[in-house]
């Protein structure tokens, strides 16, 4: 097989932050039924992501990442789980989702506090009860669809995602992105990309231009040759018996498709 | 419109605080009104960069507190009236005012001045998150170094996040010499990875320690520097105005030059 040989030493089993993507790790979008839910990831979740500043700067990356495709006036449902919100931040994320023209109408919840501040800011509610234990479910979930972002991933930003992300823009040194499927950077991929993390090693990363501080795909994990590119083509990382390697993009189809028995 | 304007960088000493002494006075010069914030409590540096220490009766402390009036705490400028400097506390630091606390201070500015120029301290923390509150535009300073690029980058995303979008980039301390032997990162490289428009480029000039110990901006120097022009540039920019980029990269005088030079206004 043709292709780039990223360094075998470094295919190492890295304690990676096993299963740490759960489908409600981030702030989220998802269209069912014509309405479309914006889900905000459970009180217990992993503490990276459950401060109100990072569930609020994973808002606006979400919105600003899909800005073309907001249709303007679109009701939104706010599924916020069990996660304590009060008036003034509601108020936020209904001020964050006008800003795109997105109306922010019913909201969701398991508490009893963020039931009255929504009640009280004229939103319709919805209580829920959570099922204990629920969160603890196997690793055998279905990929949610995938996210689709134009923005640039910049250093200490980090997009994690229960299905495949798709940037259109550069991810810099310093980003991170995390995706139980795969990873399509349609740029540069400078930072970090991590694909299949619940386990998958049959997940893929793919850019324009790859030129990673370190690849992981499923518990693999690599980092670039250190040798200047002097050609750029697209490639794609997949995962070999001898670890990650890296092939064009255009040879990719044919290669799989020639070293099948 | 008063235009709300803060300096970052995320890493310190790139040149944040000369940026913004310099663009305040070169701005003044074109006839504006302008107002530098000092945001770097505990760490202030503005006023000395200035000239303006010996000055400093009331600091923007005192006027939160309610000790004095804001016009009181504002030190004018004796070599150009258009600027004014509201300094920061020494004696605290960044917890000392909130968020909330600058935007008040900002919007009482708003309407009396053209330009409010905000100096952001280094890190992303608490003096950060004051700085940029009340700010509607940033510009973004760095020197062709891949930590103050990476840092630059993160700013960049953390004011994304802010809603402020309106963002320009300074390549500070840029030495032609050592990037046409690639030694150093070109302009280009920096924007490749923080991708926002470039406003300026100010390359490394030793006048700028004479005039930071002196306090004197450098763009009121009698014989102008080439980085006290590259900061003039920048402010007519700002101010709407087309400069062309100042040519760092001279091509030797020579015979052939000069008869390509000759050729080309011929033609």
């Amino acid at each position: 097989m043709n292709s780039d040989f990223i360094l075998p030493d470094t295919v190492s089993p890295i304690a990676l932050p096993a299963n740490e993507v759960n489908s409600n790790s981030q702030v989220r979008f998802k269209s069912e039924e014509g309405r479309l839910m914006l889900i905000l990831p459970a009180e217990a979740a992993p503490p990276s992501t459950s401060s109100w500043s990072d569930i609020w700067q994973q808002l606006k990356q979400r919105l600003n990442g899909g800005d073309r495709f907001w249709q303007p006036n679109t009701t939104v449902d706010l599924i916020a789980s069990d996660r304590l919100l009060d008036g003034r931040q509601l108020q936020a994320i209904a001020d964050a989702l006008a800003e795109v023209q997105l109306l922010l109408k019913r909201v969701s919840t398991s508490r009893r506090q963020t039931a009255v501040a929504a009640a009280t800011a004229g939103y319709s509610v919805e209580q829920t009860y959570v099922a204990p234990n629920q969160t603890l479910t196997s690793s055998s979930v279905p990929l949610a669809e995938p996210l689709y972002l134009q923005m640039t991933v910049r250093s200490g930003i980090e997009i994690r995602h229960s299905g495949t992300v798709i940037v259109l823009g550069d991810l810099n040194p310093g980003g991170i992105v995390v995706a139980n499927g795969d990873i399509l950077i349609w740029g540069r991929l400078r930072g970090v990309a991590h694909a299949g993390a619940d386990g998958n090693s049959k997940c893929l990363i793919m850019a324009l231009h790859m030129e990673p501080t370190q690849l992981r795909i499923a518990d693999y994990v690599a980092r670039a040759p250190t040798t200047q590119l002097t050609q750029v083509y697209p490639e794609i990382a997949h995962v070999t018996p001898e670890g990650i390697r890296i092939s064009i993009a255009a040879d990719f189809s044919k290669s799989q498709f020639l070293s099948q028995p | 419109m008063t235009r709300i304007i803060v300096t970052t960088s995320g890493k310190g000493g790139v040149g944040k605080t000369t940026t913004t002494a310099n663009l305040g006075m070169a701005l003044a010069r074109l006839g504006r009104k302008v107002a530098l914030v000092d945001a770097d409590f505990g760490l202030r540096n503005l006023d000395l960069l200035l000239g303006l220490e010996n000055r400093i009766v009331y600091t923007a402390l005192e006027v939160l507190a309610g000790e004095c009036r804001l016009e009181q705490a504002l030190v004018k400028d004796k070599r150009e009236p258009g600027l004014v400097l509201l300094p920061a506390a020494q004696n605290r630091n960044k917890e000392a005012v909130s968020p909330d606390q600058i935007q008040e201070l900002v919007s009482a500015l708003t309407d009396l001045y053209d330009y409010i120029v905000i100096d952001c301290p280094a890190g992303i923390e608490m003096g950060f998150k004051n700085a940029i509150a009340g700010a509607k535009e940033a510009l973004i300073v760095t020197t062709p170094e891949i930590a103050a690029v990476r840092d630059a980058d993160r700013v960049v995303g953390l004011l994304e996040a802010q809603g402020i979008k309106n963002i320009h980039l300074i390549v500070n301390r840029l030495r032609p010499t050592m990037v046409q032997v690639n030694d150093m990162m070109s302009v280009q490289d920096v924007q490749e990875i923080l991708a926002i428009p470039l406003i300026g480029v100010v390359p490394e000039d030793e006048r700028v320690i004479v005039s930071t110990n002196r306090g004197e901006p450098l763009v009121l120097a009698e014989s102008p520097s080439l980085a006290g022009k590259a900061f003039d540039n920048i402010a007519r920019r700002l101010e709407g105005q087309t400069v062309e980029f100042i040519d760092l990269y001279p091509t030797p005088d020579n015979f052939l030059s000069r008869l390509r030079k000759l050729l080309s206004s011929i033609i």
